[in-house]
C-alpha cells in the first residue's frame, strides 16, 4: 500500500517535470507577452525612442473605437437661402463631412455616410481606419468561411464518391495548403494584374464580361472580393479533407439501410449526413473562424497601406508608426473580437467539452 | 432500361467534369505561375496573357526562357533566406517535438492531479492568436536583444508545441500501459521506460507532426516579416519573395517573383505528395476524434 503511494507521488512528480519545458513556454511566449500587451496597451508607448513612457489609461482604446453620427445638412446658398442643387445631376447638394464632424476634444473623420428616412447622415470616428479594418476583416470572415463550408462540403462529397484516382486527387489537395501564403499571395496578385498581362482580364475580355483593363486590387468594391478569392483558394481544399475524414466516420450500413426504405439522395444526405457530420463541421468551422479573424499575409502583401485587416493595422502601428501603446491597443480588441466570436461558437453549436 | 442506361451515363459524366474542375481549379494558379516564370519581361507585358510563353515576334512559336530563374538562383537574398528558412524550421521541428513528446508522455501515460486542466490549456494554446502578442513578443525581443532567429524559432513554439503535444498526447494515449508496466518490473524508472521503450514506438507520430511543424514553420510570415524588419539578413523565404523587388523602382519583377516562388514550392509539393496520407491524419486528427 505504501509502496503503490510513493509510486503514485512519484509519477506525479514525473509527470510535472517532464511538463516543465511546456510549461515555461507557453508562460514566455504567451502568458507573459501577453500581460505586456494589457500592460502596453494603457501607455503612449513608442519603438525605438527615448521617449518617457506615459500611462494614459483607455486613452488608446477611446481613441481606436470613437464613433458619432451626425446629419448632414443640406447646402445652403450663404446669398439666397436656398438650397443648393448639383446642376448636372440634378441631386440635392450635402455639407461635406469634414464642417459637421466634432472636431474638439478629439478630430473625427469620416468613416461612412449613408441615407435614412430621406436625410443624409455621416459615421464618423477618431480612426476610421481601425473602424474600417474590423469592418472588412468580419465581412472577409463571414463571406469566405461562408463559401469554405458550403464548397468544401460538396468537393468532400464528390471525393467520398469510389473512383480511380481518389488517392492522387486528395494528394493534389494538399498543394494549395502546402504553398506559403506569402507565395500564393504573390501568384494571385500577378493573376489579378490590372491589364490583359494578368490572367482574369484576359479572361474577362475573352468571355466578354469586361473591357480587360479592370483593377482589381485598386478598386475599392473588388478588394475584398479578392481576398475572398485567394483565401477560399488556399482553404477549401483543406475544408474538404477535414469534412471527408468525417464523412469517412460514417457506418456505410446506415446508407445501405435508408435506401431499402426507399430513401432517395436528398433525404440520406439531409437525414444521415449532415447530422452525422455536424460535429466534424463545427469544429472546422471554429478553427477556419479563429484562422480568418487574423488574416495578415494576404491583406499585407497584396494591398499594404492602401486597405487593412485587423492584424495588418496593428502591424503597421507597430512597424510603419513606432505606436506600440496603441498598436498593443488594437492586438487587445482583436484578441476581445475572437474571445466573443468564440463563445458565440460554443453558445449556439455547443463546441468545446468532449468535442473539442 | 435504355432510359436509365443513358441517365447513368450522363451523371458518370457530370461527376468527371465536376473532379476535373475541382482538379484544374486547385492546381491553375501554381500552373500561371509556372508559365509566367517561363517568360521573359517582355513576354509577360504581351497582351492577351499566353496560357505558354510564346515569342513576342512570332505569335506561334513556342518560347520559354530560364533568365528568371538564373537571375533568382544567382541571387545571394534569395539563398540567404532558404538557409534562414531552413535553420528556423529544422530547429522548431527538432524543439517541438522533444519538448512536445515530454509532455504529451505526461499528459497521454502518466496518472497526476490536474491533467485535465493541463490538457485543457495546451488545446485553448492551439487556437492562440499570434497578433495578440506581436506587439509584446517584439517588445521582449528588442529589451532583451534577441537576433531575429532565435527570437523566430522561439516564437514559432507558440503555434507548433500545443499541436505537436495534442496530436502526440492522443498518440500516447493509444499505447498499451502494459508496456509501461512491465518495464517497471524490469527495474527500470519511468523516465527510462518512457525514453527506452514508449519514445521508439512514436515515431510513425512524430513524422506526422515534425512534418506539420516543420511546413507551417517554413511558411510563417507574420512574425518573420515583424523581426527582421531591421535584420534584412535575417530574412526567411516567405518575407524574401513578399518583399522582392527588381533593380527598376515601381515595378515589379513578376516573372522571377514566379520563379523564386516555383522554386520555393515544389519541395514543399513534392514532401507533401509523399507523405499525404501522413499529413491528412495530423491535420484532421484534432476535427474529427477528439
Amino acid at each position: 500500500m505504501g509502496k503503490k503511494k510513493s509510486l503514485e507521488g512519484n509519477e506525479a512528480q514525473t509527470a510535472w517535470t517532464l511538463l516543465i519545458p511546456t510549461m515555461v513556454v507557453i508562460f514566455a511566449i504567451a502568458f507573459f507577452p501577453l500581460v505586456s500587451v494589457f500592460r502596453d496597451s494603457m501607455t503612449d508607448r513608442e519603438i525605438a525612442s527615448e521617449k518617457e513612457i506615459n500611462f494614459v489609461g483607455f486613452e488608446n482604446y477611446i481613441n481606436l473605437l470613437s464613433m458619432t453620427i451626425r446629419e448632414l445638412p443640406p447646402k445652403v446658398d450663404e446669398d439666397t437661402g436656398e438650397i443648393v442643387i448639383d446642376e448636372e445631376t440634378g441631386e440635392i447638394e450635402y455639407t461635406s463631412p469634414v464642417r459637421v464632424l466634432p472636431r474638439e476634444p478629439r478630430r473625427y473623420k469620416d468613416l461612412a455616410v449613408f441615407d435614412m428616412f430621406g436625410k443624409k447622415y455621416v459615421l464618423g470616428a477618431t480612426d476610421p481606419e481601425f473602424l474600417a479594418s474590423v469592418r472588412d476583416t468580419i465581412f472577409f470572415v463571414v463571406v469566405s468561411v461562408f463559401f469554405e463550408t458550403i464548397i468544401g462540403l460538396a468537393v468532400a462529397l464528390v471525393l467520398n464518391a469510389n473512383f480511380k484516382g481518389r488517392g492522387p486527387m486528395r494528394a493534389v489537395m494538399l498543394i494549395p495548403w502546402a504553398i506559403p501564403t506569402a507565395v500564393s499571395s504573390r501568384m494571385w496578385e500577378y493573376m489579378f494584374y490590372s491589364t490583359r498581362a494578368g490572367f482574369f482580364n484576359t479572361l474577362g475580355e475573352f468571355l466578354g464580361l469586361s473591357g480587360g483593363q479592370f483593377a482589381f486590387i485598386a478598386e475599392p468594391s473588388a478588394q475584398l472580393w479578392v481576398m475572398i478569392a485567394i483565401d477560399t483558394w488556399k482553404t477549401i481544399p483543406f475544408m474538404a479533407l477535414l469534412l471527408l475524414a468525417g464523412l469517412q466516420l460514417i457506418d456505410k450500413g446506415l446508407y445501405e439501410a435508408a435506401v431499402v426504405d426507399g430513401a432517395n439522395v436528398i433525404r440520406r444526405f439531409w437525414h444521415i449526413t449532415l447530422p452525422l457530420l455536424k460535429p466534424t463541421i463545427t469544429v472546422a468551422l471554429v478553427f477556419r473562424t479563429m484562422d480568418s479573424l487574423r488574416v495578415f499575409d494576404l491583406f499585407q502583401i497584396v494591398f499594404g497601406e492602401k486597405r487593412f485587416s485587423m492584424a495588418s493595422f496593428t502591424y503597421y502601428e507597430l512597424i510603419s508608426n513606432n505606436q506600440m501603446g496603441y498598436s498593443a491597443a488594437s492586438s487587445v480588441i482583436i484578441f476581445f473580437i475572437l474571445l466573443i466570436f468564440v463563445l458565440l461558437y460554443v453558445k449556439t453549436v455547443g463546441v468545446g467539452g468532449e468535442n473539442a | 432500361m435504355h432510359k436509365s442506361q443513358t441517365a447513368k451515363i450522363v451523371s458518370r459524366v457530370l461527376f468527371w467534369i465536376l473532379v476535373a474542375f475541382i482538379f484544374i481549379e486547385m492546381v491553375f494558379p501554381f500552373y500561371w505561375a509556372i508559365n509566367s516564370s517561363f517568360k521573359s519581361d517582355s513576354q509577360l507585358s504581351m497582351t492577351p496573357a499566353t496560357m505558354v510563353p510564346r515569342s513576342t515576334t512570332e505569335p506561334h512559336r513556342f518560347a520559354p526562357t530560364l533568365e528568371n530563374y538564373s537571375t533568382v538562383l544567382r541571387d545571394p537574398t534569395f539563398w540567404l533566406g532558404i538557409s534562414n528558412s531552413a535553420i528556423v524550421a529544422i530547429s522548431v521541428t527538432i524543439l517541438s517535438l522533444a519538448i512536445g513528446s515530454f509532455a504529451a508522455f505526461a499528459l497521454g501515460k502518466l496518472r497526476f492531479k490536474g491533467k485535465g486542466a493541463v490538457k485543457y490549456l495546451v488545446l485553448s494554446m492551439t487556437m492562440f492568436p499570434q497578433i495578440a502578442v506581436l506587439t509584446g513578443l517584439y517588445a521582449v525581443k528588442r529589451s532583451l536583444g534577441i537576433p531575429a532567429i532565435p527570437g523566430m524559432i522561439l516564437s514559432y513554439l507558440l503555434f507548433t508545441l500545443p499541436f505537436t503535444t495534442w496530436i502526440m498526447t492522443s498518440f500516447f494515449e493509444g499505447l498499451p500501459t502494459s508496456l509501461l508496466e512491465s518495464a517497471r518490473v524490469d527495474g527500470a524508472n519511468v523516465f527510462q521506460s518512457f525514453y527506452r521503450i514508449l519514445l521508439p514506438l512514436t515515431a510513425p507520430a512524430a513524422v506526422t507532426t515534425g512534418l506539420l511543424a516543420f511546413i507551417l514553420s517554413w511558411n510563417e510570415y507574420l512574425f518573420a516579416l515583424t523581426f527582421t524588419t531591421i535584420e534584412r539578413e535575417a530574412r526567411t523565404v516567405p518575407v524574401v519573395i513578399a518583399l522582392f523587388s527588381g533593380s527598376v523602382a515601381h515595378q515589379d519583377p513578376f516573372g522571377q517573383i514566379m520563379a523564386a516562388a516555383v522554386l520555393v514550392t515544389i519541395p514543399l509539393i513534392v514532401l507533401v505528395l509523399i507523405f499525404q496520407r501522413k499529413i491528412v491524419q495530423g491535420l484532421t486528427a484534432g476535427a474529427v476524434k477528439g
